[in-house]
């Protein structure tokens, strides 16, 4: 009976007794006593080879103080996930594109067209507009424009492809529809090439288009003119006009899609801007007076939409060389804007509840304990809170999209605007007039992450640069900012 | 007549010049003028001296024999006693050299015998201003002269009577004639030279009249030193088989002076086994032979001690267990821990998405099987030896779901999982006892491709070490015969890395037959001879050679066609790596061969054999075949692209030059050599990036050609690999920005960013090591073999052979120094670290390093980087410290109580 020292790990177990007589099993169960590794695991070298459980020690000439080799575990076998994951090369080749970069395609300039296509990367940013689209389908009705539906329907699809390609799309059929309803996008110069083009006035003349055909399903006779575009992008005005020479003061209240940021010499931020833009003055027949005076016009917002437009009115048409010459000036602007500055009396009020939870939950969010005092009810509201805020952007789709008219009628708390908006699209320009230059549009994506749709070439860009795009040389800058609500579930 | 005749000689002088051209007369005119008042102003010494010579000259053609020898006498004093300065001619020569025609015809007009020999040693020396070249004319006299001290005639005259000496041997070796009387004056003249430090220029002598083992008997202690180092740097570049003769002649002055390990370092570049077990037969020092042991490990060879060998028993267990390498894994993470770098790394600590500008990687949602796969890699690369990392060896938390490691492997793919598991072998390198562990439970995978990887795991863990235990053969032997095809490759590729460079003669049977079987996959049998070849890598195996030749013979057409079967010629290649012509009986059998491979094979037999010789004229051939314009579908060109790279990758010089032509071949090359030449460039400068070199190879990333890109994206990697090289990691990071949208460059890009920290920078993959005097067989086999797979990028590592990747594992090292007491435990000492300066034939003890800086022990050492002791408490056991150095205390030490 011959000891041996068995070497296991950076364990060695000296004087283990082999018996001779025994097949090599016995002593793989010895050592499983000391080891805790199944014989069946072991693997014990022996001349060259593994010793077998049924091997013949004879054969095997184990000498005196021979030193053996075990090898093996007790871990347990690794088993395959039942489900592996899914890899992006075994998808099929249309998802591979968006699934590996995170963002949809670009659109072939046409001649150029980075004006329409810059325009129609912001606009396919909005995801409840994307939606509304979607399940356009309403028949040509009597006694409309039928240019509107087929526009619509070609927005529609165009938006389906860009969901989809992998490569730019060639918004052909778009453009082709576009320049028969709007003429003045097929202006060509002496030599029969498509001229540039305003992207305002294109987004102007889309949005226009959109908010008349896209209606949500009438649910009853009332509703049944309940636009997606207005609820979404519309801004309810309340102006007061006062003349400047008597006391005497009106106002009225009207809807705009953007607010206008007027550059002046004083301006050097997006807020300062609108202020200006929100006032005016503007010549007007008395009737006190009965002449023609000058009425100082100021507005407030009465209404928020979940999509802030605001248009850098930066150019203004210069008579001298007739084109639409370009302010330069530099005009910063946030990535979060609050607009609370700028809102009439009522809607403040109306503001500060979800304002106050808002706060709440971001202070929750950053871990103030202060709240946590405040008993159960408190933590299980701020629970309630932080779910729902992390889901916003799902809510949103629902109540906007899906849903756009039943807003009033479901009973579930219904996410509020708060007056504080994030930045999610920039259109920007380059060049020194409306009409020439180039268009770009910068698109946050729900990744978060920021992309150039420089025509058919998406870069990827870094947030803090999309900041950089506010004008003072002649780089890209800002003409149009589209801001997202943030908002808040009441209690 | 006496009186007249030395106005007569310079006036003489004066005519012998041509006539001046008429226009130039005046000029001429005033010169002489000039001359003649030089003559005149002459200080009344000098003027003196000049006189008294011209008085012997006179009088030694005196027909008094007697006031002949008086002259000649004091002749020879005049010029003994004249200080030889280098700057200007001696006084005594410059006033007789317009004598020395008028000398030379008396001499042959002389009859007495001994006063003959006396002039003609006066004659012998004037020679040394005056004979026209070619002339030999000192040697001459020199030789008519008398038998006596040379040396007394002063240094200059012996270095040129050594250099005519050279010459005139030549001569006579063409003509046959006896040398004996030469070889009677090198004797003189060598003792003189390593008398007055000039051992080198005794060793040129010597090698000029092929006598070098004259210089053993000469060189003593106190310059041995001096004259080995250059013996052994001059080595590469004396064409063989003479170079072994100047590495001989090295070996046995290191040996007369008990330096066994130098004498080690020069057996082993000589490949001369006898000499390794002789010196250890020699060497009585436990604690030397223990530093032996070391650098034998290093260099990866497996010796077995025979009972003459060692004391005991006993202690040939403990330098056995030093030579089998296994205490490698202990000193690398002893450097880790002092270095602080024991946390594990993951792929995204490495590519530091967070520096890039703008367009980084968009976060996508889906997972990429190729860009885990390269995950994996660059995990294991960084965590390489390290025995934790931060994927792969997670302890397992929750029993139900399994261990979280097993998740990460099946976040790859089909062979990716391969890959993945054999990575845990690269994450426990040399790490034997704590690695087999790591691996064991995926070897009962359900998944062959788990089994695979594992195989290949066993294999990578006991790459470079050897277990008395053998365990890698016991569990990969049985494998090597399963059913499945990629569970074969894993196991013989693991045998493979295993024993690379051992010879083992049961890893040869093992799997030799599959070889040339013929109902095996081409791929199997590539892998198989791959493997063999690494096993018996530059052992010129008869038997091994035969298999392969074998299948490459008798494979049909299209089996040869495919990408692997070109590892059939590299196997065989690797046979004969650096074994010169050795190879040329298996190179006239490659001539045979079917046309599609006989080429390729040609060429790749070419450049392993002359590997790291150094020979031009192997580079010129090569330069030649890339001249060509190939019809489609040769392959050969780039084998011979990467030759030229192997072989001239020998000594600096060759290497800068190579560069040089690689540039040019980018210039006019084809498109075939163009996605060579950035690889060639890469095993240039392994581990060394030098700012030429990364330059152009950035510049080749952005080709157009990808696969040009893809190569020089890789070789980024290789140039810097285990250097943390910011400069090469801000590139790779612009390049994974700039082919975010490629993922078969991102993919290289990453691997070559996972090299960049290989090892968290503590490792290199340079071949080369010990001052760069030696060069490891098997880590050149591995890398030729990677860059062999990275030839046909699309095929190999863009396709299901990504683990070829693994063969740089027989290349890594870490770059380390740790200094160990006798007792083998790491002791901490200063050491000066700085750049190596070359000091080869300087007299003195010039500084060997500059710009230094002192740290304490271990440290890391850069390529080029040389480290020697600060203090003098302990001394060295081996001149060259890299790696394990063993200290001994200085008996000599004494406290500076001052310093403290």
């Amino acid at each position: 009976m011959p000891t041996v020292s068995v070497k296991w790990q950076k364990q060695v177990f000296t004087g283990v007794e082999i018996d001779t007589e025994q097949v090599p099993y016995v002593f793989k169960c010895q050592l499983y006593d000391l080891t805790g590794v199944p014989p069946e695991r072991q693997k014990i070298t022996v001349k060259g080879g593994l010793l077998k459980d049924d091997g013949d020690w004879e054969n095997l000439g184990v000498k005196e103080g021979q030193r053996l080799m075990l090898m093996g575990t007790a871990d347990e076998i690794p088993k395959a996930p039942e489900k592996g994951p899914v890899f992006i090369e075994d998808l099929p080749e249309d998802e591979q594109g968006t699934a590996a970069l995170g963002h949809t395609a670009g659109l072939v300039n046409l001649g150029n067209t980075c004006y329409m296509n810059s325009t129609v990367q912001c606009l396919h940013s909005v995801p409840e507009l994307r939606l509304a689209l979607k399940e356009y389908s309403a028949a040509v009705g009597t006694g409309i424009d039928p240019l509107l539906h087929t526009l619509t329907a070609a927005t529609r699809d165009l938006f389906g492809e860009l969901d989809k390609s992998l490569r730019p799309v060639a918004p052909i059929h778009f453009l082709t529809v576009l320049r028969k309803k709007y003429p003045q996008f097929a202006q060509q110069t002496n030599h029969g090439l498509y001229m540039q083009q305003d992207a305002e006035e294109c987004w102007t003349q889309l949005l226009y288009v959109l908010s008349q055909r896209l209606q949500s399903v009438p649910q009853d006779e009332e509703e049944a003119t309940n636009p997606v575009v207005k609820h979404l992008f519309g801004i309810e005005l309340k102006s007061f006009i006062k003349c400047a020479e008597s006391a005497e003061e009106s106002s009225e209240s009207e809807t705009v899609y953007t607010l206008k940021c007027h550059i002046s010499s004083e301006v050097n931020h997006l807020h300062e801007g609108l202020k200006q833009g929100l006032k005016s003055e503007l010549e007007k027949t008395s009737p006190i007076l009965g002449r023609s005076t000058l009425h100082v016009k100021e507005s407030h917002i009465n209404k928020l939409p979940p999509y802030l437009t605001v248009q850098f009115v930066r150019f203004f048409w210069k008579r001298e060389s007739n084109q639409k010459a370009k302010i330069l000036r530099k005009v910063g602007y946030p990535l979060v804007l609050d607009v609370f500055d700028f809102c009439t009396e009522e809607l403040r009020d109306k503001l500060k509840g979800p304002r106050k939870v808002y706060q709440e939950t971001e202070d929750a969010k950053v871990g103030l304990k202060k709240k946590e005092k405040e008993g159960a009810e408190g933590v299980k509201a701020l629970q309630n809170l932080g779910t729902s805020t992390s889901d916003e952007n799902v809510e949103m789709v629902d109540d906007a999209g899906q849903h756009p008219s039943s807003s009033e009628k479901v009973c579930a708390p219904e996410p509020e605007v708060t007056g504080i908006y994030d930045l999610v699209a920039v259109l920007t320009h380059k060049g020194r007039s409306a009409d020439s230059g180039h268009y770009v549009a910068w698109v946050k994506q729900d990744s978060g992450k920021w992309i150039e749709f420089d025509d058919e070439q998406p870069i990827l860009q870094k947030e803090e640069d999309i900041t950089k795009l506010s004008g003072g040389g002649d780089w890209h800058m800002a003409y149009i900012c589209l801001y997202k609500a943030r908002v808040a579930l009441p209690h | 007549m006496a009186p007249e005749h030395p106005k007569e000689s310079h006036e003489m002088d004066h005519d012998a010049k041509p006539p001046p051209p008429s226009s130039k007369s005046v000029v001429k005119d005033a010169k002489k003028k000039k001359d003649e008042k030089k003559d005149e102003d002459l200080s009344e010494e000098d003027q003196a001296l000049k006189q008294q010579l011209e008085l012997y000259v006179e009088r030694v053609q005196d027909v008094d024999p007697a006031i002949q020898k008086v002259a000649l006498e004091a002749m020879r004093e005049e010029i003994r006693t004249a200080t030889s300065s280098m700057t200007s001619v001696p006084k005594p020569l410059k006033f007789l050299r317009p004598h020395y025609g008028a000398l030379k015809s008396y001499y042959e007009k002389m009859v007495n015998a001994e006063l003959k020999r006396y002039l003609a040693d006066v004659i012998s020396v004037l020679a040394l201003t005056m004979s026209e070249d070619g002339d030999r004319e000192s040697l001459r006299f020199r030789l008519q002269g008398s038998v006596g001290d040379i040396g007394s005639w002063g240094h200059e005259y012996v270095r040129n009577l050594a250099g005519e000496i050279g010459n005139e041997f030549q001569q006579r070796q063409i003509e046959e004639q006896p040398v004996d009387d030469l070889m009677d004056l090198v004797k003189q003249i060598v003792p003189f030279h390593v008398k007055h430090n000039a051992e080198p220029e005794a060793v040129d002598l010597l090698m000029e009249v092929e006598s070098l083992d004259l210089l053993i008997e000469h060189i003593d202690k106190g310059n041995y030193k001096r004259t080995c180092s250059y013996l052994t740097s001059f080595a590469s570049y004396v064409p063989e088989p003479d170079d072994t003769l100047v590495l001989d002649i090295a070996y046995q002055l290191y040996c007369k002076f008990e330096k066994y390990p130098d004498a080690l370092r020069v057996a082993l570049r000589m490949d001369n086994t006898q000499y390794v077990k002789s010196i250890f037969a020699a060497c009585k020092d436990l604690s030397e032979k223990q530093q032996l042991c070391y650098i034998l490990a290093r260099q990866g060879i497996s010796l077995d001690l025979d009972e003459e060998l060692a004391d005991s028993n006993e202690q040939r267990d403990i330098l056995q267990e030093l030579i089998s390498n296994s205490k490698l894994s202990e000193g690398y993470l002893t450097l880790a821990r002092d270095l602080d770098v024991m946390e594990p790394k993951t792929p995204d600590d490495i590519y530091k998405a967070h520096l890039i500008d703008g367009r980084a990687s968009a976060g996508a949602s889906v997972d990429s099987a190729r860009q885990n796969l390269a995950a994996t890699f660059v995990n294991a690369f960084v965590n390489a030896g390290f025995g934790q990392d931060k994927l792969m060896t997670v302890p397992s938390t929750d029993s139900l779901t399994g261990s979280s490691s097993g998740s990460w492997l099946f976040k790859n793919k089909e062979h990716g999982k391969a890959s993945a598991a054999a990575s845990l072998g690269l994450i426990a390198l040399w790490d034997v006892d704590g690695g087999l562990p790591l691996v064991d439970k995926y070897l009962y995978s359900n998944d062959n491709h788990v089994i695979a990887g594992a195989l290949l795991a066993v294999g990578i863990v006991n790459c470079g070490v050897h277990n008395e235990c053998d365990p890698a053969y016991a569990l990969l032997s049985e494998s090597v015969n399963k059913e499945d095809p990629t569970t074969r490759i894993g196991a013989i590729m693991g045998l493979g890395l295993a024993y690379a460079g051992s010879q083992r003669e049961e890893v040869r049977s093992n799997i030799h037959t599959l070889v040339h079987d013929f109902k095996v996959g081409i791929e199997v049998a590539g892998f198989a001879a791959l493997s063999l070849g690494l096993v018996y890598v530059g052992s010129c195996n008869e038997d091994v050679a035969q298999s392969i030749i074998l299948a490459l013979m008798d494979r049909s057409e299209a089996e040869l066609g495919e990408p692997l079967a070109h590892f059939l010629c590299l196997g065989l290649g690797l046979l004969y790596l650096g074994k010169q012509d050795a190879v040329d009986a298996t190179m006239e059998v490659a001539k045979t061969l079917h046309e599609k491979i006989s080429k390729f094979c040609q060429v790749t037999l070419d450049s392993c054999a002359y590997a790291g010789t150094g020979n031009v004229l192997k580079v010129q051939a090569f330069l030649s075949l890339c001249g060509d314009h190939l019809e489609k579908g040769d392959s050969h060109q780039a084998p011979a692209v990467l030759g030229i790279a192997l072989v001239a990758m020998a000594e600096e010089l060759g290497l800068d030059m190579a560069i040089r032509s690689l540039e040019h071949l980018l210039q006019y090359g084809e498109q075939n050599i163009h996605r060579a030449v950035p690889l060639a460039l890469g095993i240039l400068s392994v581990s060394n990036p030098k700012i030429s070199v990364m330059d152009t190879l950035s510049r080749l990333s952005h080709d157009t050609d990808s696969e040009v890109a893809m190569a020089a994206t890789v070789s980024l990697g290789i140039i810097g690999a285990g250097t943390n090289n910011a400069r090469i990691a801000g590139m790779l990071r612009n390049l994974s920005s700039y082919y975010y949208k490629d993922p078969s460059l991102l993919f290289c890009v990453r691997i070559a960013q996972g090299l960049v920290h290989m090892g968290k920078g503590l490792l290199t993959l340079n071949p080369y090591h010990s001052d760069r005097f030696m060069l490891s067989n098997v880590a050149l086999a591995g890398l030729i073999s990677f860059l062999h797979g990275s030839l046909d990028m699309k095929s190999i590592i863009l396709g299901k052979y990504h683990y070829v990747l693994y063969f740089l594992v027989l290349a890594m090292q870490p770059r380390m120094l740790i200094t160990l007491d006798e007792n083998l435990k790491p002791l901490s000492v200063p050491v000066r670290v700085g750049q190596a300066v070359d000091v080869v034939g300087q007299a003195g003890r010039p500084k060997t390093i500059t710009g230094f800086q002192t740290h304490t022990t271990p440290v890391l050492l850069a390529t080029g980087d040389r480290a020697e002791l600060a203090t003098e408490k302990y001394i060295p056991l081996s001149s060259v410290l890299e790696g394990f150095v063993i200290l001994k205390l200085n008996p000599d030490y004494q406290q500076d109580h001052l310093g403290s």
